[in-house]
């Protein structure tokens, strides 16, 4: 072999590494994606659909709660606008995921535009707290984790709608793998970071939307109430700063001119304090 | 032959929606700096959502009915407590799904 051909070598052996880590990360993705992907291609099977659709949809939308909200506009027999707002609303929270992966996504080049297309509760959860494998290619990583993903929900949907009505079998929750992740990647991310805050933040939120809000329109509303309670607590933070500072500059302006005078030693220290 | 067309425009406008939701933030701060205020929460960002979607995980659960989310709850504490231990995701995953497919599925929790 050339220099050449053992370079390719070394680079498309690399490749695979990275490729089967990324297949290994997304298991657990795998397992909730075939059982909730074919849940949603026999709905869209069971409300009259052609499973071309269902492959369509997760191919083109790739949107668990959204695809589902379709089927039920769907069946209601809504028009665009309804589809057009009702997807807006639902899916708003991923606006908030881009936003924590600004920096994570600023140098993945030619797969950006995809893996901001396949942004996916699921794989939000996987890219921010997965470390990519020591020498490999951060962008590649990320693509494959992506595509892996949309592959199995692609796999699931199609199944689910071609032999939805036939198969029969007992997958109640095993849904809950994705739970399970979800608990998981939380951990993971509370021994990543000494952050504590944004767990109370998510408690406060989180709760507060579970009561107040139906099951639908939680998420988006827990969100945003979060981010509203961490933005609160920055500027309170910042704030205090800056009072202490002022406090800081009166006391020492007020007092002093009354010290000064009579005790003179006394004037070092107590601006050392302050 | 409309009601094809009718399908696979409304697929294009949830596409396009759902694309919308994913592209905005890169769209506004592509290319000009985030305001300070974002940059600061954006690393606090990640935990919090990452819990928020445990919590949205449970939105079905109906807490003031048998089991009252018992099997949820117990396995999520399972989860938890498994992961802090050995620190081994696909441990922690499988042993959780595993328990919680056998709880629903035997009625385990029925005597509450």
């Amino acid at each position: 072999m050339t220099d050449m051909e053992v370079k390719k070598h070394e680079i498309g052996e690399r490749n695979t590494d990275l490729f089967v880590n990324a297949l290994k990360t997304t298991i657990p993705v795998f397992l909730g994606y075939i059982p909730l992907g074919m849940a949603f291609g026999f709905l869209l099977d069971g409300a009259g659909y052609h499973w071309i659709y269902a492959f369509l949809m997760s191919l083109l939308v790739y949107a668990g709660s959204g695809q589902f909200l379709a089927v039920a506009l769907l069946a209601a027999g809504a028009g665009l606008t309804e589809f057009l707002v009702a997807t807006l609303l639902l899916n708003l929270r991923h606006a908030f995921y881009g936003l924590s992966l600004l920096e994570k996504f600023s140098g993945a080049g030619k797969v950006k535009p995809y893996l901001i297309f396949a942004l996916t509760d699921e794989t939000y959860a996987l890219l921010t707290t997965t470390e990519v494998p020591a020498g490999g290619s951060k962008s590649r990583f990320y693509f494959y984790i992506a595509a892996l993903d949309h592959l199995y929900w692609i796999t699931g949907s199609v199944l689910g709608a071609v032999l939805g009505s036939m198969l029969d079998l007992n997958l109640e929750g095993m849904t809950f793998v994705l739970t399970a992740l979800f608990v998981v990647l939380t951990i993971e991310q509370y021994f990543n970071s000494s952050v504590r805050f944004p767990f109370v933040a998510a408690v406060g939120a989180g709760a507060t939307s579970l009561i107040l809000f139906s099951p639908d329109n939680m998420l988006l509303a827990s969100i945003i109430l979060g981010t509203l309670i961490l933005m609160c607590r920055e500027k309170l933070m910042q704030g205090n700063i800056h009072v202490n500072k002022r406090t800081r500059k009166l006391h020492a302006v007020t007092v002093q001119p009354v010290i000064q005078p009579v005790i003179q030693p006394v004037q070092d220290s107590s601006q050392e304090e302050s | 032959m409309t009601d094809t067309l009718q399908m696979l425009v409304t697929i294009a406008v949830i596409a396009l929606a759902t694309f919308t939701t994913r592209v905005l933030p890169f769209l506004c701060f592509g290319s000009r700096e985030p305001p300070a205020i974002l940059s600061t929460i954006e690393k606090n960002l990640p935990p919090m959502i990452l819990l928020l979607l445990v919590i949205y995980c449970l939105k079905d659960v109906q807490w003031l009915v048998t089991p009252y989310g018992a099997p949820e709850l117990f396995t999520i504490g399972v989860v938890a407590g498994l992961h802090f231990w050995k620190r081994n995701a696909m441990l922690s995953i499988f042993t959780g799904t595993s328990l919680y497919m056998a709880l629903v599925q035997f009625n385990v929790f029925s005597f509450l």
